[in-house]
């Protein structure tokens, strides 16, 4: 077992090496002097009071603003008015005033950050939805991200959100010709996990602990001690963020969109888990496809016997052709109704599009314009499937990858062939790697299966 | 695309508002103005529940038969009623941001519509004229009083002693169209106590013409008309009870008056309205002085 535990690590040292690993040796100190602070936070705006919180994001504000990110997803159809608006809105995220950030500190980890911490950046690095983050390095020397929430925010979001009728009266103005209903309960989905510290804290150790070695995608790791439901504290990763990457290569561009597909979907199938929120903001790129995921606000478990039905979808759609079968598992998954009046042909059609990256064996190009398709797709009311059809609350959480997977792939113009890829990650084909990313996938498999198994004998 | 032409449409009817407003709040003022950053009057100027007190005010100060008269008889309101909702508004914020001389003028120009306003109540068949000191103190009253109640119920608060304080630094509104200072109440009791004080109060054709069309404005967006029923609602539970009963109002039912429910309400359309341009950015300016 020593022996194989060393030639991982061997495996794993040469091949950070080959890639030129950045987040891995370096001092505390480096990553914690290398996060740059970014210039759009107003701090002359700073928020000084929790009043001054449940003015600003307070009363539906923050709620709001949370459905126009939601829908900036929809992108063509969003008028335009309303797309410059919410542009607008998203990037004032005033910052809470270095008293207001102490405060929740004190209150969470019961001292000043500036003794909690060996040291403490007063100023936050970034926004976060409902907070903000700060780097710090700990007693013990660990160069860390502390999210911080807004005081009282997790309350009256809550409180906004129980108003249904007055938020699906918003979404119909906002969006004519969405299904309201869908957008809202998507919403409230949403936000109410997002508040939760704790719950995200366990999420991301989930991911992390699977993702461990991986040699392209990075989980930082969380800092119990120093986490509750308000405060969370993670590792401190340094990279470039997703409007760098945007101006780097199309080949780097590639690459990082594969391992972030391959990501979503290797935890899909793989640890029966999804992070709801593919999201520009929530990524650190190293460059040559390595990526390091952020965000595990949104995440959710699969047991085996929710996922079988979708796995035999994708089987029957994609690789058996089998429109009838097909329908069968969307009818036991609970998104079609049974015995519903529509041809077998307007089932296939109507899901076949949100298997379009990998009916065939292709490069194929997501664009932007494919991106906002599937969208458009996904909440329009006007389908003759639309009576019969029905996301399953188990499943919910899944269309963001119509939502937000798409978007960002789409945002990147990325090429790949996403059918040989999938075939990689499906349990039911097993297909051997089909890139280079995929080879040091499969290495990094197969050494943690091998790991598993040395680790499950000595016990 | 239609949905494109149906939106833009939705919140035109806001954007003379919105232009009022981000022109109002000076970007170089030359002095601090009437009342300054640090003024009561500054913070509560700009309070998110100001639309609310708005509806309020217009439905206190038409039950004035003579103040009715002279704007239903000689304002294009009628045909214009967002346009005049933001000359009204814009006029606010000047006094109130604006420096000095921008306040000062703009209370001249007011001065000098005013004197074209006079003619006969055809109600009560009293003269009026728009420079008559009564009317002005009335229409002064109206407002400030309406601003006390729905910033005190649902706007940031204002204790007993911050309203007192408030009426009285607000005086200068009045003064500067036309009232003597000695005349202008200076507590939100006295002010209370003026308004039930004048006699004449009474609902006019006039004056239920005028709030049928700040209730259901023509042209409105079948889903924001619904958002601002409701807002219309709640103006009318804040009404004092005389109000309310010469309009022949039933009080809204005390759920729909809840804080937190009116204050989701309010939020939703401050977000629309700040979404326009210029908004936001006047905010800031004033936020930022008001800090400085």
């Amino acid at each position: 077992m020593l022996q194989s535990r060393l030639g991982r690590a061997g495996a794993l040292g040469r091949l950070a090496l080959r890639v030129g690993g950045r987040y891995v040796a370096r001092s505390p100190r480096l990553i914690f002097a290398s996060v740059d602070r970014r210039t759009e936070l107003r701090h002359d705006l700073a928020l000084r009071t929790a009043d001054d919180v449940a003015e600003e994001l307070g009363s539906m504000k923050g709620v709001l603003m949370k459905l126009g990110q939601m829908a900036s997803y929809v992108d063509e159809d969003m008028p335009l008015t309303f797309r410059a608006a919410m542009s607008r809105l998203q990037h004032r995220a005033p910052p809470m005033s270095q008293e207001l950030a102490s405060s929740v500190i004190r209150e969470e980890l019961g001292g000043e950050p500036e003794t909690v911490f060996a040291r403490w950046d007063p100023v936050p690095f970034a926004a976060a939805s409902i907070g903000q983050v700060h780097r710090a390095i700990t007693q013990q020397g660990r160069a860390v991200a502390v999210k911080i929430q807004y005081p009282g925010i997790a309350r009256s979001m809550t409180s906004d959100l129980r108003n249904v009728g007055l938020l699906r009266r918003i979404a119909a103005a906002a969006f004519p010709g969405l299904d309201t209903r869908a957008l809202v309960d998507e919403l409230g989905e949403r936000l109410k996990e997002e508040v939760d510290y704790d719950l995200e804290a366990k999420s991301q150790e989930l991911f992390a602990d699977y993702f461990k070695g991986h040699p392209y995608i990075h989980v930082p790791a969380v800092v119990r001690d120093l986490s509750t439901a308000r405060v969370l504290t993670s590792e401190l990763v340094a990279g470039s963020r997703f409007d760098e990457l945007q101006g780097w290569d199309q080949r780097e561009r590639d690459m990082a969109a594969e391992t972030i597909y391959r990501f979503v979907f290797r935890s899909l199938y793989r640890l029966h888990a999804f992070n709801g929120d593919p999201h520009p903001g929530n990524y650190l790129f190293h460059g040559r496809g390595r990526v390091s995921f952020l965000d595990f606000g949104l995440t959710k478990r699969f047991t085996d016997e929710d996922l079988a039905p979708l796995i035999d979808g994708v089987r029957f759609m994609v690789v058996e052709g089998d429109g009838e079968s097909f329908r069968g598992a969307m009818e036991r998954a609970g998104f079609l109704q049974a015995g519903a009046p529509v041809p077998t042909q307007a089932v296939v059609d109507r899901f076949g599009h949100f298997y379009g990256t990998v009916m065939s064996d292709a490069p194929m190009t997501i664009t932007p314009a494919y991106a906002s398709a599937i969208v458009k797709r996904f909440f329009d009311a006007r389908s003759p499937l639309a009576p019969y059809s029905d996301v399953p609350r188990t499943y919910a959480i899944l269309q963001r990858i119509n939502l937000g997977l798409y978007a960002v792939l789409g945002s990147l113009n990325a090429t790949a062939n996403w059918r040989r890829i999938a075939e990689e990650i499906w349990p039911f084909v097993n297909g051997p790697a089909s890139t280079p990313i995929g080879e040091a996938e499969a290495s990094w498999y197969a050494e943690r299966d091998r790991h598993r198994v040395a680790l499950d004998r000595t016990a | 695309m239609s949905s494109e032409v149906d939106h833009e449409s939705r919140l035109e009817m806001m954007a003379p508002l919105a232009r009022a407003y981000a022109r109002s709040v000076p970007e170089q003022p030359a002095d601090a103005g009437l009342f300054g950053p640090r003024s009561l009057v500054w913070r509560v100027n700009r309070d998110r529940a100001f639309p609310l007190a708005g509806m309020r005010s217009l439905m206190v100060q038409a039950l004035h038969p003579l103040a009715m008269a002279g704007v239903a008889e000689h304002s294009d309101w009628r045909r214009d009623p967002f346009g005049r909702l933001a000359a009204t508004s814009g006029y606010v914020l000047t006094v109130t941001y604006g420096d000095t001389a921008s306040a000062n003028a703009a209370a001249a120009r007011v001065r000098a519509v005013h004197t074209h306003v006079r003619g006969t109540d055809p109600v009560t068949g009293l003269s009026y004229s728009a420079e008559d000191p009564d009317l002005l103190l009335w229409v002064h009253a109206g407002m400030v009083d309406s601003i006390v109640e729905v910033v005190q119920r649902y706007g940031r608060g204002l204790s007993a002693d911050e309203a007192d304080r408030y009426v009285a630094e607000m005086v200068p509104f009045a003064v500067i169209v036309g009232v003597p200072p000695e005349r202008v109440p200076a507590s939100a009791h006295d002010l209370r106590t003026y308004i039930e004080s004048v006699d004449l109060r009474q609902l006019t054709p006039a004056a239920r013409d005028a709030i049928g069309v700040v209730l259901d404005p023509p042209d409105l967006a079948p889903d924001l008309r619904e958002l601002w029923h409701d807002l219309g609602q709640v103006a009318i539970g804040t009404l004092p009870d005389w109000a309310r009963e010469m309009y022949g109002f039933a009080a809204p039912p005390a759920e729909s008056m809840e804080r937190e429910s009116v204050r989701q309400l309010i939020g939703a359309v401050d977000l629309m309205f700040e979404s326009l341009p210029g908004v936001l950015e006047a905010r800031e300016r004033i936020e930022l002085r008001s800090r400085g």
